[in-house]
């Protein structure tokens, strides 16, 4: 089925929006004294559907600068080219301090491998709010018992890896093994990491890599096995403190998608400010803490242009890959 | 299981969440009349009102509006040719004509038990069976659904009508359509012409409403002088005949959208579609299909019923969401706090059974609210269309604007509107169109996932015992009928033949 894209509150959002138009723009703002004050309504965009990884977190960060900004923060799920239409909508939003986005790799992928007039450049980085590493996993009933024995396997057949998007951090991770180890694996790709896993129990596919919040419940059911997490460190989380890391058996790859949020580009520096001195209080909140736990992050924050300097490297990465 | 079921009642009629079920089911069902609202929207637009609830309270009150839409949608796709949400499409043929001929009523009092009997018998196979049904239907890798899907375009040939080319060449636009966009599983555009709002495609919603609701409106408007349908107290009610008629396509109907919905991604709009196929072949009264009969009603709306139920099956017993609704309803388990996921069972078993119990008060609900209203609802024919199509005009641009948020769509319902109109007008059938919309990007995707798998080797399909079986059926839907026609045509050739020699 082709993605449903969902209304939410987004009806409601642009009731809002269009109210905030005809009160001629009072919401949002510099005052004279140089502060910015966003006013009531803010929007925050979540480029894809309600009840995915991205609605999730944006949800779970709107909420929590709502805490710390005193604001209503509007989620709107504007969907549609893989994340394109609601990036192509802060294209639009241009140095308007009162709009969001819940961003995340497709920030990065889409101007790679699509024809969109935007690039990171365009937007205003504001917050990294976590990292979220690969496992890489195999049924339980798999021969493989470490990523040793895979890509071993790898050098005399062909092996099928279930990935979740032709453009997805999982086929980028994958990818980097090959480059590092000299080896190639055939991709089947579906649509969402829970097609990904259906194929993975069916034994369909050999091995597949998701972030661990999409696999807990069937790792923890015992369903699947991780054979390694592409990170620098072990996981601190109990269900996952037990698996290796990559570099751990021989394999030096680490690959994270990340979230956080940012905003349009042309904002005033006021703006700006205020948002990241937002986002950090945001960072010490107990809602941030559950935001990360419950999804099985990595607490990893970066802000402003520190941002940036990680998306720069982040987007040198993707296209030695996704780049021709 | 009978402790389980008890667990179930005791959290299922708890007065609140009995309330909440409620509220559910009639939701569901004024969100499934509106046009382009479908069930995914609706559970997305109210999950975030439910965050303050009980999870199980909410998550029950979440699936009553799934599959309350389920039992709303049929209702505008009888009365006004305007399907609810993709999944009722079929009921545009023989609903609308039902309706037409004054028999609005029966229709939707026939989609009224076709649905509740589809409901308590799939509900009957969740409470069972789910968990070894979830783990089967694993079995069911890309080349199964790639024989499956075949299978589907193989009831072309019942949608077709009269003429067999005319639905061949409209199944073709509708695939040609399903083109734009990004090509599954590689990043090259197709037919997008720069534009950011078709990467992922036209929206299947926004074309479904511009042919079938604009296209009608704009047919009326060209036709003239409709008179409204005035229809006797007495024509409202369901006939006994008619009532015998709906048992065995609601069996068979219920039979494949359980199937189809076990299996993950497969869904409520194929099973409908295929289960009007199968009627077409097998029914006593296939000859009436398409002008306005019992079968045509009873089975897609069975089959697209029971298929939103099963779709929790694998939701619940794997964490692995069966539609698009159960994936933004697997979305709300997490944030509730719950793991969905093959535990589930063990860990929330108040939550699961309470839920699913929940589902059988749900639709008995629906029964008796649906029953009675019927005859209510096809009062709205009896306003002179002049009237009525301002109205369906207006909600149908509302519906496609909610779908995406954007004017775009707006847009697409028009063009889809004129092709609408002008297939009306020429007499090119829209159910085969809209198969090949609806299945063609399942059908690419996987086409281009089993060559993966088979290394570029297709013909892995013909070597695992399931999609053999399914490719093997699927070459005889198409292959037999036409064959057999010839055959007949023959035989009655030379029994004339034989008749004039004798003479």
């Amino acid at each position: 089925m082709k993605r449903r894209s969902v209304l939410t509150a987004g009806a409601i959002g642009t009731v809002g929006l269009a109210l905030s138009a005809c009160s001629g723009g009072s919401g949002g703002g510099s005052s004279a004294d140089g502060e910015f004050d966003p006013g009531n309504r803010v929007t925050m965009i979540v480029p894809f559907s309600a009840g995915g990884g991205s609605d999730i977190a944006g949800r779970a960060i709107a909420a929590g600068l709502e805490e710390a900004t005193g604001a209503t923060i509007t989620v709107e799920n504007r969907v549609g080219g893989s994340g394109a239409v609601g990036y192509s909508g802060l294209v639009n939003a241009e140095g308007d301090g009162t709009m969001l986005l819940a961003s995340e790799t497709a920030l990065i992928t889409l101007p790679i491998v699509q024809d969109v007039d935007f690039t990171y450049e365009s937007f205003t980085p504001i917050m990294k709010a976590g990292e979220d590493y690969n496992l890489v996993v195999v049924a339980s009933d798999s021969p493989f018992q470490s990523i040793t024995d895979v890509i071993e396997a790898a050098k005399t057949e062909q092996l099928n890896a279930a990935v979740s998007g032709a453009t997805g951090p999982d086929h980028i991770a994958w990818s980097l093994i090959e480059q590092e180890q000299g080896i190639t694996l055939e991709r089947v790709t579906f649509e969402s990491s829970s097609e990904v896993l259906a194929a993975l129990m069916g034994g369909h596919v050999q091995v597949a890599a998701s972030s661990p919040g999409e696999l807990t419940g069937q790792l923890e059911s015992g369903d699947i096995r991780a054979l390694c997490a592409l990170a620098p460190e072990r996981y601190e989380y109990d269900l996952l403190a037990d698996i290796p890391t990559g570099s751990e058996e021989g394999v030096e790859v680490t690959f994270a998608q990340w979230r956080g949020f940012i905003a349009p580009g042309g904002i005033d520096d006021a703006a700006k400010e205020y948002w990241i001195a937002k986002a950090k209080e945001y960072e010490q909140s107990d809602a941030y803490k559950e935001f990360i736990e419950s999804n099985m992050l990595q607490p990893v924050t970066a802000y402003g242009d520190d941002f940036v300097e990680y998306l720069h490297q982040y987007a040198a990465d993707v296209e030695s890959v996704l780049g021709n | 299981m009978i402790d389980n079921l008890m667990l179930g009642l005791e959290t299922a009629v708890s007065p609140e969440n009995l309330l909440w079920c409620a509220i559910g089911v009639v939701l569901g069902t004024v969100i499934g009349m509106m046009p382009g609202l479908g069930s995914a929207t609706g559970v997305a637009i109210l999950l975030p009102v439910t965050l303050t609830m009980e999870p199980v309270t909410a998550l029950i009150m979440l699936a009553g509006i799934y599959y309350g839409s389920q039992y709303g949608a049929s209702t505008s796709s009888i009365l006004i040719s305007t399907p609810g949400d993709s999944s009722s499409v079929v009921l545009t043929l023989d609903g609308y004509q039902m309706a037409r001929k004054g028999r609005a009523g029966a229709a939707l009092a026939i989609s009224a038990i076709a649905s509740f009997i589809a409901a308590i018998i799939s509900l009957i196979v969740m409470l069972a069976i789910a968990a070894p049904i979830a783990s089967w239907a694993l079995n069911f890798g890309p080349p199964e659904t790639l024989a499956i899907i075949l299978l589907g375009m193989a009831t072309i040939v019942t949608f077709a009508g009269e003429n067999m080319l005319r639905g061949i060449i409209m199944a073709a636009v509708g695939l040609l359509l399903s083109m734009i966009g990004i090509a599954s599983g590689f990043t090259t555009a197709r037919f997008t012409f720069g534009s950011v709002e078709l990467l992922s495609g036209l929206e299947f919603v926004a074309v479904m409403i511009g042919i079938f609701a604009l296209g009608e409106v704009l047919h009326q408007i060209q036709r003239g002088g409709e008179k409204p349908i005035r229809a006797g107290f007495r024509d409202l009610l369901l006939k006994k005949d008619e009532a015998k008629r709906i048992p065995g396509p609601a069996l068979r109907g219920t039979f494949l959208g359980t199937a189809l919905g076990v299996l993950p991604g497969a869904g409520a709009t194929l099973a409908s579609f295929m289960s009007y196929g199968l009627e077409g072949r097998v029914g006593r009264h296939r000859k009436e299909l398409g002008t306005g009969a019992v079968e045509g009603v009873a089975a897609p709306e069975a089959s697209n019923n029971a298929a939103a139920n099963a779709s929790f099956i694998p939701t619940l017993a794997l964490g692995i969401p069966g539609s698009g609704t159960t994936a933004i309803l697997l979305g709300a388990f997490v944030i509730f706090g719950l793991q969905p996921g093959p535990m589930l069972f063990e860990q929330q078993p108040d939550l699961v059974w309470g839920l699913l119990v929940s589902f059988f008060f749900g639709n008995l609900l629906l029964l008796v609210l649906n029953l009675p209203l019927a005859p209510v609802f096809a009062q709205v024919l009896r306003v002179p269309y002049s009237y009525l199509y301002p109205i369906i005009i207006v909600l149908s641009l509302v519906g496609a604007y909610a779908v995406g948020n954007s004017l775009f769509a707006v847009w697409v319902v028009f063009f889809a509107g004129v092709l609408g109109f002008f297939m009306k007008k020429y007499d090119f059938p829209a159910a085969p169109l809209v198969l090949g919309l609806v299945l063609g990007p399942m059908l690419e995707r996987t086409l281009v996932q089993t060559s993966s798998m088979g290394h570029g080797n297709l013909l892995i399909v013909f070597e695992r015992p399931l999609s053999a079986f399914f490719m093997v059926v699927a070459i005889l839907a198409f292959v037999v009928p036409p064959l057999w026609t010839a055959i007949q045509g023959r035989r009655q050739k030379v029994q004339t033949q034989k008749a004039s020699v004798d003479a």
